[in-house]
């Protein structure tokens, strides 16, 4: 495979570009959310978040909401784990509930033959978990070795060491998954409480996509989400203060060494933002065009995959960016790195460069529209960000207007060489 | 994993060919106005010489370097800028190529996927930087990764004599020593009409796919002959255990992988053997699982499939984390013994109902979207299956009897072509 980390920058907050999509707000009791009915395929998807997430844990309980998405589908007041598990089966039921550090995030669909069914079963996993102790017991075995595949996976251990340190008291910190140690502390009340706290809908954002009508979809969606709590719930997030720079080695026996990297970022709601983005696309973004591909994999053959994407939250973003490459030539490739990251600082980039970049963020959108799944994320996602119902409409006109003096007095004070963190694990060898 | 069979119903799948011999599958979805289109060409490391290894993939990295009209990287700066995403991919039976983009610009792709066929313009220098970048990429996915080094040796011993028992990307020894003129001549050789199908998914109609691929394509003519034979392994007559010790590895991971049929020899026997596995073991709703994981809380995952797609011999892989130290052997006679008791006492007609409502939904998620409905084609179809055979897939489907898995499974029991593979510290 060519490039596998393109599929990295997909997950991530990207939005492309901008075509219109039909889309109705629809009101319940306690919540809105955004619908596109399709019936090209008998198939309903729906996505939700809630904003939260790892970083909200508590200090000693690290793991706690990832402990509990894990194990709300392991039983419910009316099904067993199996019962669940051949329900879901007997009526092409998919569902999943992830962790992410600013949010819950869940994906459910369903055959549209089997939407009553379907809801029922929604409605259990996310109102009616059990956490019963041998379930609980059964998931944290499952966590445990999870994270001891980790430890031994070059990728993640250096990401998860680039975590640890680069946002150092910042409650981003906290691992996703917590440690053996933390998960121990962690009781079943504590995810009853946790839950009944996460599950609100002051915070919570849906869309839907697919083969049902309105009125069905209103009435399912009250069914589940309208048992949500509606207490005030108020997550915090602290900006990204004191990043740490230069760099670190963690020394470790391997015949490559994994780098990480991280740099200040903008947050979603930054005018900055699509000004910023494109200029990540062309230092270390997508596809086989940017700078870093260029310099270091195409010129050089220095490394398989490089690149560095720009993650945006709600409260503050960051750079991130990673390769590997064998030990003998790691300081060099940091080296290069930099050097690209003082280049555009100081050069900034051409106009040939911009107008491929904006055309790249147009053209690329529509790619969202071609399945129920990805229609559904789209519209949770531009609820969540706050982006506004025109933003479908609105999007090409802000890319478009970027003008090129503007972009290159961002990247002036926004890129900054002297800012960048590596994070090394490997044993690189000493430069010269 | 394994095959989609409602096309029927949800997009209309036409099928042509060229003279020259190349095949064309065009599958009609104007959802949004996006192509997913993909090449695939019927062979991948199986046609490599012995000394060889890695070719296959070497030449995937090159086929971005640019042709004389096209040159350097061209074509990928034209799929950015247009906000289209592209990748490859190579495999043991076959390479592929995929662009996903705005439908307006499928005569400009055409022409460019049509023009690397036979034009590209290589140099030493690009060979040699490329070598570069797949020794990283074997460092990067095999060697730093103890799991993929044991997959790699119980491979290379559960197939003696096949190519399958070698590594796609290559034994690093053989990498370095590929050359220019190996590169050229497995290019002449194999890029080739009559070796390419092309899958067309999404905003198009048949009437225009049909004038632009004709108009591109046809002109390009074959000029090799030669012919790929399947090579077949022996029977193992001995009983393999591979343990890989390595001191980053926290966690103890068990793994078994035997060589099945494939569905080129019987469609319907390959379902029923998927059936019976995913009954047994697929998933967190498996047989094997509630009794390991569930009751007894020996394993915190267990789990299995078949893989009945190749042109040679399929295979069916196990695996197991156990939660506290056990012996591979032990391991690998709870599993087979529980194996025995279940295809004996609980196969039943409800669990195959429910398995085949399973089947025939994934089958409708495998729809949504552009790129799956070309993957599954061009997969099927690369590795010698027919369009009809895809077609009737649903009437093999219910035509598999509650019996017939049990056969199956039978005879997988008593299967012997398998290794067995030991992750520890």
């Amino acid at each position: 495979m060519k490039v596998s980390i393109y599929i990295l920058s997909i997950l991530l907050l990207l939005f492309q570009e901008t075509k219109s999509i039909d889309f109705s707000e629809l009101k319940t009791k306690n919540t809105s959310f955004w619908f596109v009915k399709d019936n090209s395929i008998p198939i309903i998807s729906l996505s939700f978040s809630l904003r939260g997430g790892s970083s909200q844990d508590p200090d000693g309980k690290e793991g706690l909401t990832y402990l509990m998405t894990s194990t709300m589908d392991e039983g419910t007041s009316k099904f067993s784990g199996s019962q669940l598990r051949k329900f879901k089966k007997l009526n092409g039921i998919k569902l999943n509930i992830s962790t992410q550090k600013n949010k819950i995030e869940g994906s459910f669909q369903v055959i549209s033959s089997q939407v009553d069914q379907g809801f029922e079963l929604l409605d259990q996993v996310l109102n009616f978990p059990k956490f019963d102790k041998s379930d609980l017991e059964k998931v944290l075995k499952q966590i445990e070795a999870s994270l001891k595949i980790d430890q031994s996976d070059l990728s993640t251990l250096s990401n998860d060491k680039f975590n640890d340190i680069f946002f150092k008291k910042n409650n981003f910190s906290k691992r996703i998954k917590g440690t053996k140690k933390t998960l121990n502390n962690i009781t079943k009340d504590d995810l009853i409480k946790h839950h009944k706290n996460s599950f609100n809908s002051k915070e919570l954002y849906i869309g839907v996509s697919g083969d049902i009508s309105e009125q069905s979809i209103k009435k399912n969606i009250e069914k589940v989400f309208g048992k949500f709590s509606i207490e005030n719930v108020s997550p915090s997030f602290e900006k990204f203060a004191d990043l740490p720079k230069g760099q670190k080695v963690i020394q470790l026996e391997t015949p490559q060494s994994s780098v990480v990297f991280g740099h200040p970022g903008l947050s979603r709601s930054d005018k900055d933002y699509f000004s910023f983005r494109l200029a990540n696309y062309i230092i270390g973004g997508g596809g086989f065009q940017s700078r870093l591909y260029k310099e270091i994999r195409e010129k050089r053959g220095l490394v398989y995959s490089i690149y560095s994407y720009p993650i945006s939250y709600k409260h503050d973003g960051f750079i991130m960016g990673g390769f590997q490459t064998r030990n003998k030539s790691v300081f060099e490739t940091v080296n290069r790195v930099k050097e690209e990251w003082s280049k555009i600082s100081k050069r900034g980039i051409t106009k040939k460069e911009l107008d491929e970049a904006k055309a790249y963020y147009k053209g690329s959108f529509t790619r969202n529209f071609t399945s129920t799944v990805s229609i559904a994320k789209l519209l949770n996602i531009v609820q969540f960000y706050d982006l506004g119902k025109n933003y479908f409409s609105e999007r090409d006109k802000i890319i478009g207007n970027l003008k090129l003096d503007y972009i290159n007095n961002m990247i002036k004070n926004k890129f900054n060489s002297d800012n960048l963190f590596f994070l090394i694990v490997g044993s690189p060898e000493k430069q010269r | 994993m394994l095959l989609l069979s409602s096309s029927g119903v949800f997009a209309k799948v036409k099928q042509f060919s060229l003279s020259n011999g190349m095949k064309v599958v065009v599958i009609e979805n104007d959802r949004a106005p996006v192509i997913a289109q993909m090449i695939w060409y019927n062979f991948g490391s199986n046609v490599e010489q012995k000394g060889k290894s890695g070719l296959a993939h070497f030449m995937e990295h090159l086929m971005f370097k640019g042709t004389k009209k096209h040159p350097d990287n061209y074509y990928s700066n034209f799929i950015s800028k247009i906000g289209g995403s592209e990748n490859a991919f190579t495999s043991y039976d076959y390479t592929a190529y995929y662009q996903i983009y705005p439908s307006e610009h499928f005569e400009k792709i055409i022409e460019l996927e049509a023009d690397r066929m036979k034009n590209l313009t290589l140099t030493k220098k690009n060979v040699e930087i490329e070598k570069n970048v797949i020794l990283e990429e074997r460092f990067q996915r095999i060697e730093s990764d103890p799991s993929s080094l044991l997959d790699e040796s119980m491979r290379s011993i559960l197939y003696p004599n096949h190519p399958y028992g070698r590594p796609i990307i290559g034994w690093k020894h053989e990498i370095v020593e590929l050359n220019y003129d190996d590169i050229k001549s497995f290019y002449k050789t194999h890029y080739e009409p009559r070796n390419a199908i092309l899958v067309i998914s999404g905003n198009v109609n048949l009437k225009k796919a049909k004038e632009i691929v004709k108009k591109n394509f046809s002109k390009i003519k074959n000029v090799s002959t030669s012919e790929f034979k399947e090579t077949l392994d022996p029977d193992l007559n001995s009983q393999v255990f591979v343990e890989k010790k390595h001191p980053t590895v926290k966690q103890d991971i068990w793994k078994k992988l035997y060589r099945a049929d494939s569905y080129n020899k019987s469609i319907k026997r390959g379902i029923a053997l998927d059936l019976g596995m995913k009954i047994i073991a697929g998933g967190t709703s498996s047989l094997l699982y509630d009794e390991f994981v569930n009751r007894k809380k020996i394993f915190s995952m267990v789990g299995g499939f078949y893989q009945g797609l190749s042109r040679g011999e399929g295979y069916v892989y196990f695996y197991a984390i156990p939660n506290e130290k056990i012996e591979p052997k032990k391991i690998d006679n709870l599993i087979m013994d529980q194996i025995k008791i279940l295809v004996k006492n609980e196969l039943s007609s409800e669990r195959l109902e429910t398995e085949k409502k399973k089947y025939l939904y994934d089958s409708i998620y495998r729809m949504d979207g552009i790129l799956k409905p070309s993957e599954i084609y061009g997969e099927a179809l690369t590795v010698g299956l027919k369009l009809s055979d895809i077609e009737n897939w649903n009437k093999n489907l219910d035509d598999v009897t509650l019996e017939l898995v049990k056969e199956e499974m039978f005879k997988f029991i008593e299967n012997k072509n398998y290794v067995i593979g030991s992750l520890q510290n």
